[in-house]
């Protein structure tokens, strides 16, 4: 295996540099946001990489469960500051994503194709986490714009004394389904156009690509059931909004 | 409908003090401003006045599409939140201004509220198809391919699957060609007469109130400025204002 330190990152730097100066000849003007992207993502992946060592250190499953936690917490903001027209998103966005990580990480670790140790569970519950956060955020975002551009279908539905869920409910499979979309449609041509990260990671790393296969089968499936969960619970939860409790559409 | 033939012809639905406030960028408005009125079962009712004046606000208040803000609506002398709202939206059945199909055939429109289970599904569409002046044919038709005057009688039909006792209707003919036109109002007295339908109908032609020749509700602003028999109101008008409206001053 290749020994990886600061040298060789400094060396792939010239990379960054190179993007710079191409940007500049061919006049895009994104060499200050390339300048900022390689500082940020240097510190921010480094600062990760320690906290994850230190984590990882500590050997103690509170500390796991901690900093799954914190990171459903800062995924349901991220969701939240997406999903801007859905009052209170942060929480809908939190219990969707905290629901869609629990069902299948704690199925994974109850089967023991998973055990309960850093190194396992805040790789997968980051996968996990992340795709279920853009999923949950498209999910609201799109519900409330056909909502709100579909009100004659909604509110015929109503008059014809339909209640909010049915009244809803086409533009609630609409919403699931492009959420999920972006997964299903990786799901389809996985290997073929691209080799996902956890794969190309291990490999790189030194594992058998057979063994880096079966872990990203096992990776993708869990994201699909994940993503799954949130879109489902973030649409109903966002719709419920919606609605006043006399069955009215209030947006 | 059987139950209704039974009862004797008192107060259906009534009104006291129903009002409505909305927040607007100017602040707040009474879009509906201390309404009282009492609907006799079996009465035809036409609510008349200049556009704006809040003759569709008043009409989503009586099914519940939308929340009053003071005072009270009954219906068989109960407060209307007292029934489920879907029933309740069954019962005062609103057919919308401008008409929305769902995706489908008309047959499927017509059995959107209802799924069909006994009667054969043919006859069941004929029968509705009839009864508001289309052909049977036109039930296996893509609804969307449908002119306006056809999707708005396909609209009546499908609130009359409810087997409503009030069916609110938001200017029906609004869309229609004279002839067409007149097909609908004497729908309207046919549903009204042999059905025993009690009728508030929107519109804001007065010459449609007297052809019609029901009781006529002015209003102005979103307050009730006079009622009377349509032709009472067109001989003696009460205020200026209705004077100008009939007159065709106001639109
Ligand atoms: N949800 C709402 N928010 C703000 N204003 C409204 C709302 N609904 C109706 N209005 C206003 O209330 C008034 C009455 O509207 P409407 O009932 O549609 O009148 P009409 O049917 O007699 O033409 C209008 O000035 C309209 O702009
Ligand atoms: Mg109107």
């Amino acid at each position: 295996m290749i020994d990886i330190g600061y040298t060789q990152v400094a060396v792939a730097v010239t990379l960054m540099v190179l993007a710079i100066v191409l940007s500049r000849w061919q006049r895009l003007g994104t060499e200050k946001e390339l300048a900022i992207g390689i500082f940020l993502s240097f510190i921010q992946l480094v600062a990760v990489g320690y906290v994850l060592e230190f984590i990882f250190g500590l050997e103690s499953v509170p500390a796991v469960l901690a900093a799954v936690t914190v990171m459903i917490i800062v995924a349901s903001f991220t969701a939240a500051r997406r999903a801007v027209h859905i009052p209170r998103a942060w929480l809908w966005s939190f219990l969707s994503i905290l629901t869609g990580s629990v069902v299948t990480l704690g199925l994974m670790l109850a089967v023991a194709v998973i055990t309960m140790k850093a190194q396992y569970v805040i790789p997968l519950a980051g996968m996990t986490i992340g795709n279920s956060m853009n999923c949950g955020a498209l999910v609201m975002e799109r519900l409330h714009s056909d909502i709100t551009s579909n009100r004659p279908a909604v509110e015929t539905a109503l008059a014809l004394g339909k209640n909010w869920r049915e009244a809803s409910h086409p533009f609630f499979v609409k919403a699931v389904k492009a959420g999920m979309m972006q997964m299903l449609n990786f799901l389809k041509v996985v290997g073929i156009v691209q080799l996902p990260g956890a794969m190309t990671g291990m490999i790189l790393a030194g594992a058998s690509p057979l063994k880096a296969v079966l872990i990203q089968v096992i990776v993708g499936y869990m994201i699909t059931a994940a993503v799954t969960v949130t879109g489902i619970m973030a649409a109903h939860l966002a719709i419920r909004r919606m609605f006043s409790p006399a069955d009215q559409l209030t947006i | 409908m059987e139950t209704s033939a039974a009862r004797s012809d008192g107060t259906v639905l009534s009104a006291d003090n129903l009002t409505r406030t909305v927040a607007t960028a100017s602040g707040d408005k009474r879009i509906i401003d201390s309404f009282s009125f009492r609907f006799d079962h079996r009465g035809l009712y036409t609510i008349v006045g200049p556009s704006g004046s809040g003759k569709t606000s008043l009409l989503r208040l009586f099914n519940r599409l939308d929340e009053k803000s003071g005072g009270e609506v009954r219906f068989h002398d109960r407060p209307i939140e007292q029934y489920p709202v879907t029933h309740l939206r069954r019962k005062i059945a609103l057919v919308f201004q401008v008409p929305y199909l769902f995706p489908g055939t008309v047959a499927e429109n017509l059995a959107y509220c209802c799924p069909v289970k006994t009667n054969p599904e043919e006859a069941f569409s004929s029968r509705y198809l009839h009864l508001v002046g289309l052909e049977p044919g036109l039930a296996g038709r893509d609804a969307a391919t449908l002119s306006v005057g056809q999707q708005q009688r396909v609209a009546l039909a499908r609130a009359l699957v409810l087997e409503p006792e009030i069916l609110l209707l938001d200017e029906p003919t609004s869309a229609l060609d004279p002839g067409a036109a007149k097909t609908i109002e004497d729908l309207i007295l046919k549903l009204n007469r042999s059905l025993g339908l009690t009728i508030i109908m929107v519109t804001h032609n007065f010459s449609q109130a007297l052809a019609l020749d029901g009781v006529s509700l002015v209003m102005v602003g979103g307050v009730m400025i006079e009622t009377g028999r349509s032709r009472e109101l067109m001989a003696r008008p009460g205020h200026d204002t209705t004077r100008r409206f009939i007159a065709g001053d106001l639109r």
